[in-house]
């Protein structure tokens, strides 16, 4: 009785079609050669070669399979392709980073059924497109022409089976069929499945044993019989044996494409209002909550696209800090959203205004990305959740405004108050040892501190210097002798300002070069006759701008790209407030910094 | 029998109410927020009380505003979140930085003056939890505008923050408003340090604040 594959490699399976089995017995009988003579019974006689095999007909197969894989520089490939291994090296690089990426878009545009077998190789079930495309050579044909057009570097090659297919597109560009059986044996290294922990040593042994047998071709392997193959290299060697008759290991598992999580609703009745809205958006995001929890997914960003009645739509993304999938928050930010920014100015969002355009139709679209894994440390406080700082900055964002929430980042600039406004994210710096940000805010301080601590005098000095200096220079060191005053004692008793964003106008008496009183016709403002004064502190700088200094208004302050020239005095008033104030040099009018408190 | 029936009060979290006596149980240290000057921590036994309402109060130039900066300093030194609700937007980030506080966990709202909305935000960031400071600087808000708000507005503040790991903190010119378990710090007018005789060479080196606990419950 002569075994069968089932019988001599139970573990793989039988997935290939009965007919196609048969059609590559047909091709196999007709174009291989007789075993070896010899190998397996010395005293038998060598039968005759077969006539050549005629080509094999893809277009009637039940099952097609196109592999699309990238190049690679060969060293042991024929001689016709180390002709071109130059050119194919020199584009390696360009191609190798998107090349995957690259033919996994190309493969899903043209086959919904792909899989992934390899870093840069693709399996496509072509078998339905025969009716779209044509014939099996068409189809190799469209699949060239998308690869040349992306620019990448990918053999292609159809077959009846997904191993047949591999093997043709390792071989390189246009492979024929016909000369599958003179592929090497050492090809079918990269399609074993073997175990990980297998030495380099046992991987190569069938391949040693089969080339001392000067076995060198998938022909010469194919036509070995099974029973007597297994009987002398095992399961391996029958299961090397199916691959080189191009029988299929496993069956053809499509990739899951990548799941969209999208929620859309028609309204029969038009929205008009916020409240009734976030109903709907809550029975949208549910279901997609839902639908992430299972994938073990968040959502990165939420894409909401509402259709108004008057056939216009408003789109928007919102980009999450951090994946999230809670409803209730979403729906928030949603809301919060809207409430900001209402589909139209005329919508009854929020307003008594008639609505004119209402709301038909909700869609929301959930960006996935990998839920996120929240360790939480026994020393150290929590920090507040991503979701609890998007919606507490969203509803801040809503009462006083999006660029008046945040935390400010100092500004590498010697302008005065440079600073930004950031997302506040204190996720993002919890990383940093505790203790060690105190440290750099004392090294940092004492720098400025040494710099005005050296010398009062000397920092008047320059003051009077700078009234006959070079513009350059008396900005420079103006700029030095304003920071030596706000850091003149280190991080210990740094100065605190108590800042005017609007520094107002206040009048002030001027004797033997120092102020002597100030005046301000404000309610609140410091007056009185001035006490001490240290100064002045001169400091200019963005001259170089064509714009005079103009103090900022409310947002990111990028006052340092306005020119500020002034001569700054620290001044204590007879009730006990210090200040900070200064004369424009331009205007020559003064003005109130800040009040030290 | 006084510290047993606190004891048991605080093991149910019914302790807010409680008045602090000499020789009462003091709150467990990590219940409390150093404010990072330690004369100051000391005469508070340890911090402020978190889940409590505290204020600051004094005259400018008397260090409100630099105790305030230490207190969010101390705080985003130990790791945790703060947030400042700056009602006059008067915060000077180069300042702050100087004394040592880590910017990028300080969150600030930036109000132009609006004290109710101010409030609001307040509210929010003490509702939202997680803060381990809180602060309301409502230094350079009118008394009369302060006196506007009922009563009942700084109690349903209080129990917001009640119960949380969050301490809360007023910064004004006069006595606001506190929870039953916190503090008011008051400063007392203090000349400022200076340094050096004539204009020319003098140096203002800082307020030198001299608070006193008022009240300590």
């Amino acid at each position: 009785m002569i075994p069968s594959y089932d019988d001599l490699t139970p573990g793989i399976p039988d997935v290939v079609d009965a007919e196609t089995v048969k059609r590559l017995e047909i091709f196999f009988y007709r174009q291989l050669p007789s075993p070896p003579r010899g190998l397996i019974d010395p005293t038998a006689p060598a039968e005759p070669r077969q006539p050549p095999a005629p080509p094999l007909d893809l277009g009637s197969s039940p099952q097609l399979y196109a592999c699309v894989a990238c190049q690679r520089p060969t060293t042991d490939r024929q001689p016709q392709t180390a002709d071109r291994q130059p050119e194919t090296a020199n584009r390696q690089p360009q191609t190798a980073d998107r090349g995957p990426q690259t033919l996994l878009a190309i493969a899903r545009d043209f086959s919904p059924r792909i899989m992934r077998v390899g870093e840069g190789e693709v399996l496509l079930d072509v078998g339905g497109l025969g009716r779209l495309i044509g014939d099996p050579p068409a189809i190799a044909r469209e699949l060239r022409r998308a690869i040349a057009d992306a620019e990448a570097d990918a053999a292609v090659a159809i077959a009846p089976t997904q191993t047949m297919a591999r093997l043709l597109a390792a071989e390189g560009h246009d492979y024929p069929i016909e000369r599958f059986a003179e592929i090497p044996v050492a090809r079918l290294q990269p399609l074993e499945t073997l175990p990980a922990a297998m030495n380099h040593r046992d991987r190569a042994r069938p391949y040693l044993t089969l080339e001392k047998w000067g076995i060198a071709t998938l022909g010469d392997l194919a036509a070995l019989p099974a029973a007597d193959l297994s009987s002398r290299l095992g399961r391996r060697g029958v299961a090397l044996q199916r691959l080189a008759r191009g029988l299929d290991p496993r069956p053809f598992v499509p990739d899951a494409e990548t799941p969209r999580y999208i929620g859309r609703l028609e309204l029969e009745w038009p929205i008009e209002q916020l409240e009734p809205l976030s109903f709907v958006l809550a029975r949208l995001l549910e279901p997609l909550a839902i639908a992430l929890e299972r994938a073990d997914r968040g959502a990165a960003a939420i894409h909401l696209a509402l259709r108004l009645t008057d056939r216009t739509s408003h789109a928007r993304v919102l980009q999450l800090p951090a994946a999230m999938r809670d409803p209730r928050v979403l729906r928030t930010l949603l809301l919060l959203d809207l409430e900001a920014r209402p589909p139209s100015p005329l919508c009854g969002f929020g307003g008594t205004e008639a609505a004119v355009a209402a709301i038909d139709v909700v869609e929301i679209e959930l960006d996935p990305a990998p839920a996120r894994i929240t360790q939480f440390s026994l020393l150290q406080r929590a920090l507040p959740s991503p979701e609890t700082l998007s919606t507490l900055t969203a509803r801040l964002s809503a009462l006083v405004g999006e660029s008046r929430v945040g935390s400010a980042t100092l500004l590498d600039s010697h302008a005065p108050d440079a600073f930004d406004l950031r997302r506040y994210a204190p996720e993002a710096d919890a990383a940093a040892p505790v203790g060690a940000t105190g440290a750099k805010g004392a090294s940092g301080a004492m720098g400025a501190g040494a710099t005005g601590a050296a010398p009062a005098g000397a920092t008047g000095a320059t003051g009077a210097m700078g009234a006959t200096g070079a513009m350059g220079a008396t900005g420079a060191m103006g700029a030095t002798g304003a920071m030596g005053a706000t850091g003149a004692t280190g991080a210990a008793g740094a100065l605190v300002l108590r800042r005017q964003r609007v520094p107002p106008a206040i009048r002030v008496s001027v004797e033997h070069g120092r102020p002597v009183h100030l005046a301000s016709s404000r309610r609140g403002m410091p007056s009185g006759a001035v006490i001490k004064a240290a100064g002045p502190w001169r400091s200019s700088g963005g001259w170089w701008t064509t714009q005079t200094e103009l103090p900022p208004k409310g947002g990111s302050h990028t006052s340092s790209e306005h020119a500020w020239n002034r001569d700054e005095w620290d001044v204590a008033l007879k009730n006990g407030v210090v200040c900070r104030i200064y004369q424009d040099r331009t205007t020559e009018r003064w003005f109130l910094e800040g009040m030290y408190d | 029998m006084r510290a047993a029936l606190e004891s048991l009060l605080r093991a149910k979290k019914l302790d807010v109410t409680l008045t602090a006596t000499p020789g009462a149980l003091a709150p467990p240290p990590d219940r409390l927020a150093p404010t990072g000057s330690p004369e100051l921590d000391a005469a508070l036994g340890g911090g402020l009380r978190r889940g409590h309402l505290s204020e600051i109060t004094g005259v400018p130039s008397s260090g409100r505003s630099t105790l305030a900066v230490d207190a969010i300093a101390a705080a985003t030194d130990r790791g945790e979140a703060a947030a400042l609700v700056d009602t006059c937007d008067t915060f000077d980030p180069a300042s702050a930085a100087d004394r040592g506080v880590t910017l990028s966990r300080l969150l600030w709202v930036r109000e132009s003056g609006d004290a109710p909305r101010a409030l609001k935000a307040f509210s929010l960031i003490l509702q939202a939890g997680g803060f381990g400071l809180v602060l309301l600087d409502l230094a350079d808000v009118s008394p009369v505008a302060l006196r506007r708000f009922p009563w009942t507005t700084w109690m349903r503040i209080a129990r917001i923050v009640e119960g949380s790991d969050t301490a809360a903190l007023l910064v004004g010119g006069e006595r606001i408003a506190r929870s039953a378990g916190g503090v008011t710090i008051a400063l007392e007018p203090t000349p400022g340090a200076w340094q050096g005789t004539t204009h020319r060479a003098r140096v203002f080196t800082g307020v030198v604040p001299a608070p006193r606990v008022v009240t300590r419950a």
